[in-house]
């Protein structure tokens, strides 16, 4: 049945030579392909292999990647931007202004993930080789934080091979194959199973890193993961388990690197009368009010996560931009108000059902089981439903829910997004509150957004998004929980740098 | 006699009809892909748009009927996740599932054989029994749980076998094997442990108490009273006429290893078609899903037809009945 | 009960060590799953009895915050593990009970009915457990507590997982006791006193039900405690895989699907409790099946 004459090929190698890094992601990359999927492990790992205009530092800041400058023209009409010279290609062709213009029409493509980062664009214009004009409708003082995933690909490179656009559907070349100016390539790719890249020598930027291959395995079971680094399988997995912290650092092989992610877990709540789940209490700002207060999220900080989480007051941490100082302060634990808010709001004898996540967030199951009972104990009937992520979404698009579990990370790092996407009324038209499952409506805020996203004096917008902060605190439109924590694991001989996107940038890993 | 074939055949086919039915069905309450090919800023058009693309608008019998129609050519489609055709995913994951099949099978049978002659041979002994208990232990806990325990024991404390995954292969036309390189055997050796323990403490119980049947049985006894030695009776009677009912056993049992392996591969993240399929479920990616199981009904159904079509030819009087 | 305790079986049991510790320790552990609320120090299924700042407690030692203490330890929502442990057996034995009655009704009742009646009758059923046996148990529950998902109003979910599971683990059993059902029938149906019942104009029903099911019973009941055994270990697995009791009110596979995640971390309590108990459990019901069989066996007495 085997026939030895064939070629032999060894697949990959578990034993780590020097510069070899092996590491476990628990979700597979779905596509190669940067404008098909908008989602955190596929833009994450692409960032190694594929780069756009502007790059995050490591303290999230922006700095230039592919254009080596940008400044505003006009009063607001648009960004100009240099590119830099001499860039090529992993295949060897040229970065020009061509390839932008291209990308630009790839990525804001119908068949395109990304097309909503354009929005505001209304024309990408080629001034000469190195030079590029984005048009915006209207002034847009954070477009170039906002593109910072936009990933540059070869035009003719796309032409030749046929992928011209992504394909969700069918999936095309650009699925399993990359092609960008990045850090490093990609040598072989067998999806869900391993992926092996290789340091690009052309790549225009100091090498920081000494790797010489790189593989990527995914592990989905936490349990298995850990082993793996344990017994010095991998190198590197993320998240490392939160129970499994204390006994990480125990050992002297293996680190633990901690940092706070972007993503902040809130309690959202049905705020539309009607609706598959008939039963509205949460019309009622007292009852949510009676949610906020009940939930002592310093406990379920302290038990659950260990004491690895920060407390949220807003639906964006700290680290982000526009964050409001003024409105910094956490609900307080309080239950005998939370017990004289139900009584108010005519809650007990009330089923509520809160939905919940199995297999999305840290513990997010235990988190939920955890507010079950604390709503309990002030006299709140709570039915708890934990399903895994894909029937999650489905349910709350039907509005099947009471209450529910979310988190959000702001893909601009910039408190306007959660704004845009949680809190307006939803309009399909002009794309406001996709993920506004609730239905939370407040004219005032919906009146902000427009002028928070063009206003270009950072004290007068600093302002707007308190104003708006403020009003979401005060009417608990959700009831931000906590900071994600970001938990990696690596060999101790292993240095690299956590950055608060929970992107792994390979080009900051060095092996001792 | 033909006849009858022809007709189980028939009736095989109408199975693997009403399964892929069934099984199809029921995709439509598993979740819904659609969330998991989209982006967090997706709108109600891109879904929508999405939605028409993957033929998920259409009614239910549309869908079945265009899925059988592939299916029928050997096309199972493309899947959501992975953008590319799942027959190739599945060849892709094959090896890694029979390998893992194969050893844990050869576990079982040689071990259960052997236990399983020894327990009765020595019924009333002390090892007998300890072993006849402690095989008990290994059906009496998940596998999962099992699968962990070894893990935790061999990989982590212990640091003598790999944790995870099948460890180097080497790729012989098409067909990757790990039985070529030293890492790629440590590597099966806790799953297929796990996997196999279940079939191996069912072939000794069986293999045992058929023993101790035979072994009462009038021939043997005659045997013993020519002086036959007791190697000779054990082995060349005993044992072989203890033959039929096991193979039979083992047959059927090949079908639920690999069916069981689900489990095994998602502990061991052992990259085989069972991991494929759990993924599968996470993501909704019904082309794969589908193709799944279609392919174990097939397994399974051409195994019942195999062990029916070889009983009538051995037993005349069913094929009179049927 | 007389007749009972002067039976061969009641001396073979008797004689046979093993069988009556095992039957003593199941008895033991039905009994505390059964008399849970009364045994059992708190009630974990009730959310609002618990605190959250008891998580993790080791067991027979102080909590850090609370200072309460607790025979077993408690887990990551601050829940005895004892009390969790009897409540949730009382789950697993119920779901065991109920999943293989279900299969034993439905499997003794298909395979009278196609051993007897024969022909299409027959064939159908037969397929229909080719079917059945093409979906590994497993599969078939997950497909099925899928379905059930989506059709359930959210208000009952809760319960309905419990009976989703007794359904599918039931499901995916019943073939084997058609199959010996049937093949009984189909012996003692070639039989003279058979025969001789229908002679005298007895119902098929009443042939079946008086003189057909007695003969297969003793094998039934072989089958049925070993299924008991499987089934509380197929709910295990199923709780692995997801598709298990609500962690609100888990069961012991849910237990341990919790507890495995805190292996590496040191609280061994909350896995290998739930874990003993299943083994403890499963054991003495495979091993009162074991002495059964042998022991209902003629051939081999």
């Amino acid at each position: 049945m085997l026939r030895f004459a064939a070629p032999l090929a060894v697949l990959f190698a578990s034993t780590a030579a020097a510069e070899e890094f092996n590491f476990a992601v628990t979700t597979d990359p779905q596509t190669m392909d940067p404008h098909a999927v908008n989602s955190a492990p596929v833009l994450g790992f692409l960032n190694n292999v594929y780069e756009g205009l502007v790059r995050r530092g490591k303290d999230m800041s922006i700095e230039p990647s592919l254009a080596v400058s940008w400044e505003p023209i006009g009063e607001g009409d648009g960004w100009r931007f240099k590119l830099r010279e001499g860039v090529t290609f992993q295949n060897g062709a040229a970065f020009t202004a061509d390839d932008v213009v291209f990308s630009y029409e790839r990525a804001s493509s119908e068949e395109a993930d990304t097309s909503s980062w354009f929005a505001p664009v209304s024309e990408v214009i080629k001034v000469d080789d190195f030079t590029i004009d984005i048009m915006t409708t209207a002034p847009n003082p954070i477009f170039p934080d906002s593109i910072a995933n936009w990933m540059m690909m070869d035009a003719d490179w796309a032409a030749a091979n046929g992928v011209e656009r992504p394909d969700k559907d069918q999936g095309n070349f650009a699925t399993l194959n990359a092609n960008g100016t990045g850090p490093f390539q990609i040598t072989s790719r067998q999806p869900d199973l391993s992926t092996t890249l290789e340091p690009f020598d052309g790549w225009w930027g100091e090498v920081e890193h000494n790797l010489t291959s790189v593989t990527m395995t995914p592990i989905q079971n936490p349990a298995t993961a850990l082993a793996a680094l344990i017994s010095g399988d991998v190198d590197f997995i993320n998240p490392v388990p939160i129970q499994d912290v204390e006994r990480l650092k125990a050992l002297s092989d293996v680190e633990v690197i901690q940092g706070i992610e972007a993503r902040v877990i809130m309690l959202g709540f049905d705020q539309e009368p009607g609706g598959a789940s008939e039963a509205d209490m949460f019309l009622d700002p007292q009852a949510r009010q009676a949610v906020a207060a009940a939930v002592n999220v310093p406990a379920i900080l302290q038990t659950i996560m260990r004491g690895n989480a920060e407390e949220a007051s807003q639906l964006v941490s700290p680290a982000m931009r526009g964050f409001s100082d003024a409105n910094a302060r956490p609900y307080a634990f309080d239950q005998d108000g939370a017990r004289a808010l139900v009584e108010d709001a005519g809650l007990a004898g009330q089923t509520i059902n809160f939905r919940c996540p199995n297999d999305r967030y840290l513990n997010d199951e235990a988190v939920c089981q955890a507010i079950t009972g604390m709503l309990a104990q002030v006299g709140m009937d709570v039915s708890l439903d934990a399903v895994p992520v894909s029937n999650y979404w489905p349910e709350l698009r039907a509005d099947n829910f009471d209450m529910y579990l979310l988190g959000w990370s702001p893909g601009t790092f910039d408190a306007e997004h959660p704004i845009r996407f949680l809190a307006s009324t939803p309009n399909e038209e002009k794309r406001l509150g996709s993920w506004n499952f609730g239905g939370y409506s407040n004219a005032r805020i919906d009146e902000l957004l427009p002028m928070i996203q063009s206003e270009i004096d950072d004290t007068a917008r600093q302002a707007m998004l308190d104003e708006a902060a403020a009003i979401m605190q005060q009417e608990v439109a959700y009831v931000p929980l906590y900071v994600q924590p970001l938990v990696w694991g690596t060999r101790a001989n292993i240095d690299l740098t956590q950055r608060p996107d929970n992107f792994f940038i390979l080009r900051w890993v060095t092996v001792n | 006699m033909l006849s009858y074939i022809l007709k189980r055949i028939g009736q095989s086919i109408l199975v693997l009809l009403i399964t892929g039915f069934v099984a199809f069905s029921m995709f439509t309450f598993v979740g819904d892909p659609i969330d998991n090919m989209l982006g967090q800023e997706r709108t109600q058009a891109d879904i929508d748009r999405l939605r028409a693309q993957l033929g998920l608008d259409q009614p239910f019998a549309v869908q079945y009927y265009r899925f059988l129609e592939q299916a029928a050519q050997g096309n199972f489609g493309i899947s959501y996740r992975q953008g590319r055709p799942v027959s190739e995913i599945l060849l892709e994951r094959a090896p890694a599932t029979l390998e893992l099949a194969f050893v844990s099978g050869l576990f079982a049978i040689v071990l259960g054989i052997a236990l399983g002659v020894f327990t009765a041979i020595r019924r009333d002994g002390i090892a007998a029994n300890i072993i006849m208990s402690v095989s008990l232990i290994g059906v009496s806990l998940p596998t999962f749980l099992i699968g962990i325990l070894l893990i935790y024991l061999f990989s982590v404390e212990l640091g003598w076998l790999p944790s995870f995954g099948r460890g180097d292969v080497v790729e012989i036309g098409g067909w990757t094997t790990g039985f070529l390189t030293a890492s790629g055997l440590k590597a099966l050796i806790l799953p297929s442990i796990t996997l196999g323990l279940y079939q191996m403490t069912l072939i000794m119980r069986l293999v045992r108490s058929e023993m101790l049947e035979v072994m009462r049985q009038d021939y043997i006894r005659f045997a013993r009273a020519r002086g036959l030695s007791e190697r000779v009776i054990n082995f060349r009677h005993a044992l072989k006429n203890t033959m039929v009912p096991v193979i039979t056993v083992i047959g059927l049992q090949l079908g639920s290893i690999i069916a069981f392996a689900i489990i095994t591969e998602t502990v061991f993240q052992w990259p085989g078609v069972g991991l494929l399929f759990i993924n599968a479920i996470q993501f909704v990616d019904i082309p794969v899903m589908a193709a799944y199981l279609m392919l174990i009904s097939v397994m399974f159904v051409a195994i019942n037809l195999l062990v029916d079509i070889l009983y009538a030819f051995i037993d005349p009087r069913l094929r009179v009945a049927a | 009960m007389r007749a009972f305790v002067d039976s061969d079986l009641f001396y073979a049991f008797r004689t046979t060590p093993v069988a009556v510790v095992s039957f003593i320790v199941a008895a033991l552990l039905v009994l505390s799953a059964v008399l849970a609320p009364l045994v059992a120090p708190t009630n974990p299924f009730d959310p609002a009895s618990l605190n959250l700042m008891n998580g993790f407690t080791p067991p027979m030692a102080p909590n850090d915050f609370t200072g309460d203490s607790f025979f077993m330890g408690t887990d990551d929502q601050g829940r005895d593990v004892f009390s969790t442990i009897l409540y949730g057996m009382r789950i697993s034995l119920f779901v065991g009970f109920a999943a293989v009655l279900f299969a034993m009704v439905l499997g003794i009742f298909l395979g009278l009915l196609s051993g007897y009646v024969g022909g299409w009758t027959e064939t159908i059923i037969m397929r229909a457990a080719d079917v059945q046996l093409t979906f590994p148990s497993i599969l078939v529950a997950m497909l099925i507590f899928g379905i059930a998902k989506g059709i359930t109003p959210v208000e009952y979910r809760d319960q309905m997982a419990i009976w989703v599971l007794i359904l599918a683990i039931g499901l995916s059993d019943w073939v084997q006791f058609a199959r010996v059902v049937r093949g009984a029938t189909l012996v003692e149906k070639s039989k003279d006193y058979v025969a001789a019942a229908r002679l005298i104009g007895r119902s098929p029903l009443t042939i079946m039900v008086r003189h057909i099911m007695p003969n297969v019973l003793s094998p039934v009941l072989v089958i049925a405690t070993i299924s008991l055994a499987l089934a509380i270990i197929a709910e295990a697995t199923l709780s692995f895989l997801g598709v298990g009791a609500p962690p609100t009110q888990p069961s012991l596979g849910t237990l341990i699907r919790i507890g495995q995640g805190f292996l590496f971390s040191g609280e061994w309590w909350i896995l290998l409790f739930p874990a003993c108990t299943l083994l403890l459990l499963a054991l003495s019901v495979n091993l009162l099946g074991d002495w059964l069989r042998d022991a209902l066996n003629p051939r081999l007495r």
